[in-house]
């Protein structure tokens, strides 16, 4: 492997990478290795237009863009330089020409790389006196993002993204020198199934999506790991969260997953998150206080035990591997057969989203449930993770621990309402059968808990052996790890996730 | 309409004759005698002919013609092209005009010499959109080329030589001169300057392996190829042999186009256009179109070859020689310049988009009677932040006339600032 020397410290590098991909691939960049950039993103063909990137590259006269110069076996290289630093300045102050000094009343202070390499490389004291490039200000661009058009620094990141991501190319820069413009080709609209992500990859408070913009200033959010649930894909998302709610979503970089992009349905799941919930538990129909609601549950499983009637468990793919686990563990112990349970099917396309719109459906299969209809034939009591349109007709009583209401909730003997994903910590398994953690971001205003915890203390209740009313996801995701081989890489697993052995 | 050079040598020898336009007429006078000669020899044969020429390229860059056909890559399946640069738009230039409109087949004959030595099958001439009259020449002499059969499946009576030309009508930006923004505009794209590598031998027109010469280099090469390396060496100097066609404009009695050697100091080219208009006295002279640095009048000694004229700290570029009297204002030459490169920069690169436009506001302002001494220190920087930094030359070529101009006449923009107006007669608006 070649070796790379910048600022003193050697690297070990992949072959034939530039300097900055090189970097990005070791996790350095702007990290340990501060080069900062515009026009350039990992995700996206090299541009070299910013030229905000130069570094000094011994036996190289002139300076270099770290974004496109290829390394050389040994190669050495200076990035704090007097040379680099002024070239640094010099493309600051040359963006700041034509660029608003709106930050007070623009979406993106906060989080405006124009903004940060200013205070980190940037003059203080703008020496131009004539007026700013006129350019449009928040048009929208479609149903998604609104366009500040005096804000753009032209990286082309979006023009570039939307060629070559959704292949869709509504983008592109018109006319030339500094009355260049960001404009839609005549005639479209930014309206692809993935145009939020230019939100994302824009620099600065150019492009914003219509359902942040002037939401909250994002120094109150914070950012919280976690996995979207709309489809067996399971990309990586960053919750923004304040005051216990939901802002945004924003995909987390993971390579072997979703890269940086997330689609629009996705980023805008958690709308909906909060509609049709569960919000108190439910006996025989009727609103009940949880703890008797729980204590009838076990009062139901003893009954079915002792009586030695069917048991039948249902469960779902919108269900973590975790609880998951526990479920199976509980049936086996109650001597009933694996549960079964069903994945809701939709459109798919070639890029992120997948056919099978539920987070976990491969860790249910790796779990060994069985994916099929729910049995028809009698059965004395059934429990039900995730209802769903189900009818149980033939089953004597049911307990449905579920986040969402649903007719089967409404009638069961006894209904739990269950935490969303958002509200608690655990794991789902995509469709490339890779096992992916989320963090708890919320605290429902109503109790819940999870389906794991609600399980573990109606089997506690019902003293069924090897059952404690405590469940830590963490702490059952290893037991998974060390009892089920498939998922024995999840004992070192990250926030990256790791793939079924 | 200028129709022949003042001073002629080989190149232009035959301009003033209508037939000359023509295959007859230009067989006649002995044209494609180069290329028969070179279909007899071995490709590598050609190149090393055209090395030992030492041709250099006449687009401005001044890059050696035969070193760059060995560019082309040898073991390739790929189709190979030619890319013929008549796209002169260097305010200042009008030598290729003349080339394409007066001597087509001389400039043809070069091309598809090129195309023997680099075995390429297809070449495109990319023209200036708005030289129509080139447009209607050339396809005038590639139609004949293809009846005659000095075009199509076997050139010049070759087997196994076979040669497609395209005539490409630019649209009218500056920075398609540039070799790969060019090709971007060949391609039907907007034209803007690839990143490089890969370069265009790798990766050019269509992706496919691509030479780009000047129409002035490819018509040496007709000359070269006929008449012999020691007698192309006989003009010129020992790094820059050949005759050029300097097209001489501004404050002179007798503007137009001038075959001289290179080497021919400037004094005499400026002499051969009649000297300065009405007897005034030189301020100063671009020596090679308008991105090359100025010259003060002190330096027209020189020797117009790149050699010399980079001693001064100025280029050959395209050899159009535009000369200032003591009249002229430098702070609206710098207006003029500015103003013509902001329009033109692609808008790419940071350094070029922001900085066109940086320096044409100061300079403006400053002739305006607006300007402060900050704006002089501003003025010395931002060309340095611009050249050298930036994807294309396009930078390099806006910085170096304003850095030219600072160096040589600064008292012109101190006069402005400090009387807070123009001290030169006339209005002036852009």
């Amino acid at each position: 492997m070649p070796t790379l020397t910048i600022d003193g410290t050697e690297y070990e590098v992949a072959e034939g990478r530039t300097i900055l991909q090189a970097i990005d691939d070791l996790g350095l960049l702007m990290d340990q290795v501060e080069i900062p950039h515009y026009c350039w993103h990992p995700k996206l063909p090299i541009d070299g237009s910013c030229r905000l990137c130069q570094v000094e590259v011994e036996g190289i006269p002139k300076l270099q863009i770290a974004c496109d110069t290829r390394v050389q076996d040994g190669m050495v290289v200076h990035t704090k330089t007097q040379r680099v630093q002024d070239a640094r300045r010099g493309v600051m102050e040359l963006l700041l020409i034509n660029h608003p000094l709106d930050c007070p009343i623009c979406d993106q202070a906060g989080e405006c790389k124009l903004q940060d390499y200013a205070f980190e490389y940037g003059v203080q004291h703008a020496r131009t006196e004539e007026p700013r490039r006129p350019a449009k200000k928040g048009t929208s661009l479609g149903p998604t993002i609104v366009f500040d058009q005096e804000r753009c620094i032209l990286c082309r990141r979006c023009v570039r993204f939307c060629r070559e991501i959704p292949k869709t190319g509504e983008l592109g820069v018109f006319q030339r020198g500094d009355e260049s413009l960001l404009e839609l080709f005549p005639g479209s609209e930014l309206d692809n199934p993935y145009s939020m992500n230019v939100a994302d990859i824009c620099p600065v408070g150019a492009l914003t999506t219509k359902d942040f913009r002037f939401k909250l200033r994002v120094w109150f959010l914070d950012d919280v790991n976690s996995v979207c649930n709309q489809c067996s894909n399971g990309c990586n998302i960053s919750v923004g969260r304040s005051n216990n709610k939901v802002y945004r979503y924003l995909p987390r970089r993971n390579d072997a997953v979703n890269d940086t992009w997330i689609c629009d349905q996705g980023r805008l799941s958690y709308k909906a998150l909060d509609e049709g919930r569960l919000r108190s538990a439910r006996v025989n129909g009727r609103e009940a206080p949880y703890s008797s609601a729980l204590r009838e549950a076990s009062a139901l499983l003893r009954q079915a035990r002792e009586s030695g009637g069917r048991i039948v468990g249902i469960a779902s793919p919108f269900v973590p591997n975790e609880d998951l686990y526990l479920f199976r563990e509980l049936l086996s112990a109650l001597g009933a057969e694996p549960a079964t349970f069903r994945v809701p099917t939709g459109e798919a396309d070639d890029l992120l989203i997948t056919a099978e719109k539920a987070p976990t459906a491969a860790g249910a299969r790796a779990l060994g449930f069985a994916e099929a209809a729910p049995p028809e034939d009698a059965a004395e009591l059934a429990i039900v993770l995730g209802a769903g349109d189900l009818a149980l007709d033939r089953v004597a009583g049911s307990i449905v621990i579920d986040a969402y209401d649903s007719p089967l909730a409404q009638s069961a003997r006894v209904a739990l309402p269950a935490r969303n994903f958002l509200e608690r910590a655990g794991s789902f398994t995509n469709h490339a059968k890779r096992v992916q953690c989320f963090e708890a971001a919320l605290e429902p205003d109503f109790e819940a808990w999870s389906e794991g915890e609600l399980l573990s203390r109606i089997a506690a209740g019902a003293d069924v052996e090897g059952f404690e009313a405590r469940f830590e996801p963490a702490r059952v995701l290893k037991q998974l790890a060390v009892t089920v081989p498939a998922f024995a890489p999840c004992l070192a697993i990250d926030d990256q996730g790791v793939e079924l052995s | 309409m200028i129709t022949e050079p003042h001073v002629t040598s080989y190149l232009s020898e035959h301009y003033a004759d209508d037939s000359f336009r023509t295959l007859d007429g230009y067989l006649a006078k002995g044209g494609f005698q180069g290329l028969k000669k070179a279909l007899a020899l071995e490709p590598e044969e050609v190149i090393e002919t055209v090395k030992a020429s030492g041709l250099r390229g006449r687009g401005g860059a001044g890059f050696g013609t035969g070193l760059k056909w060995s560019f082309m890559p040898k073991d390739d399946d790929r189709t190979k092209v030619l890319v013929c640069n008549a796209d002169e738009s260097e305010p200042g230039s009008f030598k290729d005009r003349l080339i394409m409109e007066r001597g087509p087949f001389a400039m043809i004959e070069g091309i598809l010499i090129a195309a023997w030595a680099t075995g390429s099958a297809r070449s495109f001439v990319y023209v200036r959109g708005e030289y129509r009259t080139c447009i209607e020449s050339l396809n005038a002499a590639v139609a004949e080329c293809y009846e005659k059969g000095y075009l199509g499946d076997k050139v010049g009576g070759k087997k196994g030589f076979a040669h497609d030309m395209v005539i490409h009508s630019g649209a009218g930006a500056y920075i398609c001169g540039e070799e790969t923004g060019l090709l971007e505009s060949l391609e039907g794209k907007k034209g803007q300057p690839r990143k490089k590598p890969p370069f265009p031998a790798q990766y050019g027109a269509f992706g496919l392996p691509t030479t780009v010469n000047n129409v002035e280099s490819f018509t040496h090469v007709s000359y070269i190829l006929d008449r012999g390396v020691e007698w192309f060496r006989g003009f010129g100097t020992e790094k820059s042999p050949g005759t050029s066609l300097f097209g001489v404009s501004g404050h002179v009695e007798r503007p137009g186009l001038f075959e001289l050697p290179l080497g021919t100091p400037l004094r005499d080219v400026i002499e051969h256009a009649g000297g300065v208009l009405g007897g005034r006295t030189l301020k100063g002279v671009i020596p090679g179109g308008m991105s090359m640095p100025i010259l003060p009048a002190s330096e027209i000694d020189v020797q117009m070859a790149e050699e010399f004229l980079s001693e001064k700290g100025t280029h050959l570029g395209t050899g159009g020689v535009m000369v200032m009297d003591d009249t002229t204002c430098m702070v609206r030459v710098a207006c003029v310049i500015s103003y013509f490169f902001r329009d033109e920069s692609c808008g790419q690169c940071t350094q070029c988009r922001e900085g066109t436009g940086w320096l044409n506001k100061i300079c403006t302002r400053i002739e305006r009677g607006l300007g402060t001494p900050q704006d002089l220190e501003v003025i010395h920087e931002v060309p340095a932040l611009m050249e050298g930094q930036t994807i294309c030359a396009f930078a390099d070529a806006a910085a170096w006339p304003i850095q030219g101009i600072m160096r040589h006449f600064a008292d012109d923009f101190e006069l402005h600032i400090r009387e807070q107006k123009c001290p030169y007669p006339g209005s002036f608006e852009l």
